[in-house]
């Protein structure tokens, strides 16, 4: 009992985690019907960002996730005009060679300034580091505010897309690029800010998690593709979807680790994604079939 | 009038210049060359999947790794020669690839983009931890190549082995694109609606691109061992993968030749920032972005233009179907027009 | 003889009715035209038939072979060419290259063969080059052989097209809209090509055209279908006068084109 509730609060706390990365690879995917491949790399940007102002600039933890989400905003706005929307009329092969370009030219940045500085984020003082019992349970009190922030984070990321103007219009673009157009959005302007909104939820993710899972700059790609399979899992259009996947994703490395073998950790993700796509292709959510017809 | 120096020529000279390089070259440039020549190798099989196929897989890297592995460990578990291991990890690289993908067949775009990601990360998981067999994270050393009775050493030995094999290899490629397979290749990539409508049948090319390129990959590893002379799991990660797709982009997706230039010149970019592995990310990920946005064809587009030059899909001989005799008013304008003889001009 | 059948056919997308219970025969060397106002399901029918779309209901069947669920290269090597609606020449290829590739159920060399380039290998390719040669010749546009299919105009592409089909010998050709992007005269062209492959190569042609008089010149029969249900069959100046049709087309010109024509 002991094993299964640590299993589980760790599952969901790494569940948390995949589902806010998956977010934004779903939103992008959504509007683009393309994969953003640096997606995992900007969050380990935003992750070094935040580790910058708090860790070696002193600044406070709060002041650290708005500046880090703001620079993700930046940041996501600029890859997508970038690597993104210059290839969006030309062959899917393209726009996904640019984004592992761009994966790769963030890692090596990460790598030449925060380079071997990888650490964790120190959380304030305030949350104690004693465990927590519920009902014969042990959690990390860290654990619950990363719970938390993630739980608020997807709440609001919700509230944007049902009642700001913009999500709306991201919304429209979405479901339907030429009506989008027809009633005057430029979507093109839509595609940046899906860009720069996904990437600041991923730039939130890393703020949080920072503190439980050490930074190092080759955690973005790895990071990646357990979100995408999260993503994948959950139809890959649905936003819902991504969040259950997401957290699929994370108990099954927690159990699989936890009962079968440590080593198993790290790679049941991706044996679960090569079964789904053999038996699933429609994921659990999506409506679109996978499968070229 | 047509330039006598094309495609051919081009390769003819780059090879038998590599055939002399032991005669002028230091041990340094040589195993750069020798390094060449295998990333020549993997960008051809690359080439066939990703640029004629045009099936984004990204489990290349993973092969390589595979034929590598097999090889060494065929020597030293097995104690078998490297003559024999080596077709041996060659051809474990090809059926592994191609049972690994058959599920990912029937996936397109960014499915198949996945699930060949997600087999590169098991499989480097694998050599990682099937310590029982792979040795694990450290790697383990490969015996020394031994062509005796032949009078060659070891370094001159791969290297010539590797000159030898990557020429059979450019030949069959070359030959493969510009045939019936490569066009069947081609319709795939450009239109899989219009392929399957002329017959061409979708499972069995895609198979078969994946097939070779896992050869191509294995083959390429099957060398790599008594290169290197150790083998470990770090030479087959994600960084792998991106050294390998950009090379078939700046050398040139869909070209033979722009495998062969692509490659070489990507190692030398490799070697040149050996020491800085920030900047080799950085510079790689750079050239990518750029080739993708301002030269998507590769750096053969550029020869392209020489006169004279082609690279056609199809071997048949161009002179003999040329439009000699300028057509009547009455004929240009004609879909109705009689059946013709092609026009025979000056044949072999 | 019986070059296609189509009995009770009907295809459900997602609940959507496409195609409903339609039924219709084409008998050997027929040219057929299918017409109808936009999403009636047209080119779901050529679609349903060359194996691109599954039948939810109802039997197909190619010159005596039960078609209905067949893979598309399998009802191909039965005897079936295609054109689309976009052209769908390879942009990666020559013109003459892109009708090679209709010669691939035709011609036999393994990879292996290509690889080593056996003379086999060798001789086929040349002779598939001539054949290439002939049948851009056949349809006037052997003077583009060496040019990239995407530098030809679209109804250039789709005249390469039908004879990138008619290379591989089909006995029945399935054209998705020909007449679309060609002038006045080249429609006239493309209607005496059309008959000339039914007479000279005893092809039997379907097509879906909304050029009316095209239609009226070189079909023998036309089917027509409006929200997927056939509405009307015949010969071409009955039907057009057939109150249900016209009715169909009320508001898409139908009565004004076939006045104008």
């Amino acid at each position: 009992m002991m094993m299964f509730g640590y299993l589980l609060a760790t599952g969901i706390t790494t569940g948390a985690l995949y589902a806010l990365v998956a977010l934004g690879i779903t939103v992008v995917y959504k509007a683009t019907r393309a994969v953003n491949f640096a997606h995992g790399d900007l969050f380990m940007i935003c992750g070094f960002i935040a580790y910058s102002f708090h860790v070696m600039w002193g600044m406070p933890y709060v002041l650290s996730l708005v500046l880090a989400v703001t620079a993700g905003f930046v940041i996501g706005a600029l890859a997508e005009r970038i690597a993104f929307r210059p290839l969006m009329e030309e062959s899917l092969v393209s726009v996904l060679l640019a984004t592992i370009g761009l994966s790769f030219v963030l890692k090596g940045v990460a790598r030449g300034i925060w380079g071997g500085k990888g650490d964790f984020i120190p959380f304030p003082p305030l949350v104690s580091s004693t465990p927590m019992s519920f009902g014969g349970i042990l959690v990390m009190p860290q654990q619950l505010i990363v719970l938390a922030g993630a739980v608020a984070v997807m709440l609001l990321f919700a509230a944007f897309f049902k009642f700001t103007r913009l999500g709306k219009m991201m919304q429209a673009t979405a479901d339907n690029q030429k009506a989008a157009k027809l009633v005057g959005i430029r979507t093109g302007r839509v595609y940046m800010y899906t860009f720069a909104v996904g990437t600041s939820v991923a730039g939130a993710a890393a703020v949080l998690m920072a503190p439980i899972t050490l930074l190092y700059p080759d955690i973005g790609f790895v990071l990646f593709i357990k979100s995408f399979a999260a993503a994948v899992l959950g139809g890959l259009t649905s936003i819902p979807g991504a969040v259950v996947g997401g957290f699929l994703i994370g108990l099954i490395e927690a159990f699989s680790g936890g009962y079968i073998s440590t080593n198993l950790q790290d790679v049941s993700s991706y044996i679960v994604i090569m079964l789904v796509l053999i038996f699933l292709p429609q994921g659990l959510f999506g409506g679109r079939s996978l499968r070229k017809v | 009038m047509r330039l006598a120096f094309g495609s051919r020529q081009f390769l003819a000279l780059l090879f038998l210049g590599l055939a002399l390089l032991p005669w002028v070259a230091n041990p340094y440039i040589l195993y750069v060359s020798n390094l060449a020549m295998l990333y020549i190798i993997l960008a051809l099989g690359l080439n066939m999947l990703v640029g004629y196929a045009g099936q984004f897989a990204l489990a290349n890297a993973a092969m390589f790794g595979i034929g590598a592995y097999g090889t060494g460990l065929l020597e030293v578990r097995l104690g078998l020669p490297y003559l024999l291991a080596a077709p041996g990890g060659a051809v474990l690289a090809m059926l592994i690839g191609t049972a690994i993908t058959f599920p990912a067949l029937r996936l397109s775009g960014i499915y198949l983009a996945l699930s060949t990601l997600a087999f590169a990360m098991f499989s480097q998981w694998v050599l990682l931890h099937w310590y029982s067999v792979t040795y694990g994270g450290g790697g383990f050393r490969v015996p020394h190549l031994d062509l005796s009775p032949l009078p060659i050493g070891p370094d001159l030995g791969i290297y010539y082995l590797s000159w030898a094999v990557t020429i059979v290899l450019v030949v069959l490629a070359w030959a493969l694109v510009r045939s019936r397979i490569g066009r069947a290749f081609v319709a795939i990539r450009d239109g899989e609606v219009a392929a399957q409508s002329l017959g061409i049948d979708l499972l069995r090319y895609k198979a078969l691109a994946f097939a070779l390129s896992g050869f191509y990959a294995g083959v390429a590893g099957a060398l790599y061992t008594p290169l290197l002379g150790y083998i470990s799991p770090e030479g087959f990660d994600l960084f792998q993968m991106i050294i390998q797709k950009s090379m078939i982009v700046v050398g040139g997706m869909g070209s033979i030749l722009g495998s062969v230039i692509g490659a070489t010149v990507m190692v030398a970019v490799l070697e040149l920032l050996r020491q800085f592995k920030s900047t080799q990310e950085i510079v790689f990920g750079s050239i990518l972005i750029a080739f993708v946005l301002f030269r998507p064809r590769g750096i053969v587009t550029l020869l392209r233009r020489l006169p004279g030059w082609e690279e056609p899909l199809s071997s048949f001989d161009r002179r003999r179907y040329v439009v000699t005799a300028p057509s009547s008013p009455a004929a240009a304008t004609g879909l109705a027009r009689a059946a013709a003889e092609p026009t025979r001009g000056e044949g072999r | 003889m019986k070059m296609l059948s189509v009995r009770d056919l009907s295809v459900v997308f997602g609940g959507v009715r496409a195609l409903s219970e339609v039924s219709f025969e084409v008998a050997e060397g027929e040219i057929i035209g299918v017409i109808g106002p936009n999403g009636a399901g047209k080119t779901t029918l050529l679609n349903t038939i060359s194996g691109l779309s599954r039948a939810s209901q109802g039997e197909i069947h190619l010159a005596g072979s039960r078609i209905t669920g067949r893979r598309p290269t399998e009802i191909a090597a039965l005897g079936l060419g295609r054109t689309f609606q976009l052209s769908q020449l390879f942009p990666g290829m020559t013109v003459l290259e892109n009708v090679m590739t209709g010669l691939h159920l035709r011609t036999r060399a393994s990879a292996l063969a290509a690889a080593f380039r056996t003379r086999g290998m060798r001789a086929e390719e040349e002779e598939a080059a001539a054949k290439a040669w002939q049948a851009l010749a056949y349809v006037g546009m052997e003077r583009f052989a060496h040019r990239p299919g995407t530098e030809l105009s679209f109804g250039q592409q789709r005249i390469v097209e039908i004879a990138r089909t008619l290379i591989g010998e089909p006995k029945l050709v399935l054209l998705d809209e020909p007449a679309v992007g060609l002038s006045l005269t080249r429609v006239a062209e493309l209607d005496g090509l059309l008959r000339r492959i039914r007479d000279e190569r005893g092809v039997t042609l379907v097509m879906i055209e909304h050029v009316v008089r095209l239609v009226m010149d070189v079909c023998d029969r036309v089917v027509v279908l409006n929200y997927g249900m056939k509405i009307a069959e015949g010969a071409p100046e009955e039907v057009t006068s057939d109150a249900q049709v016209i009715a169909a087309y009320l508001g898409s010109g139908f009565d004004a084109a076939r006045r104008s024509s």
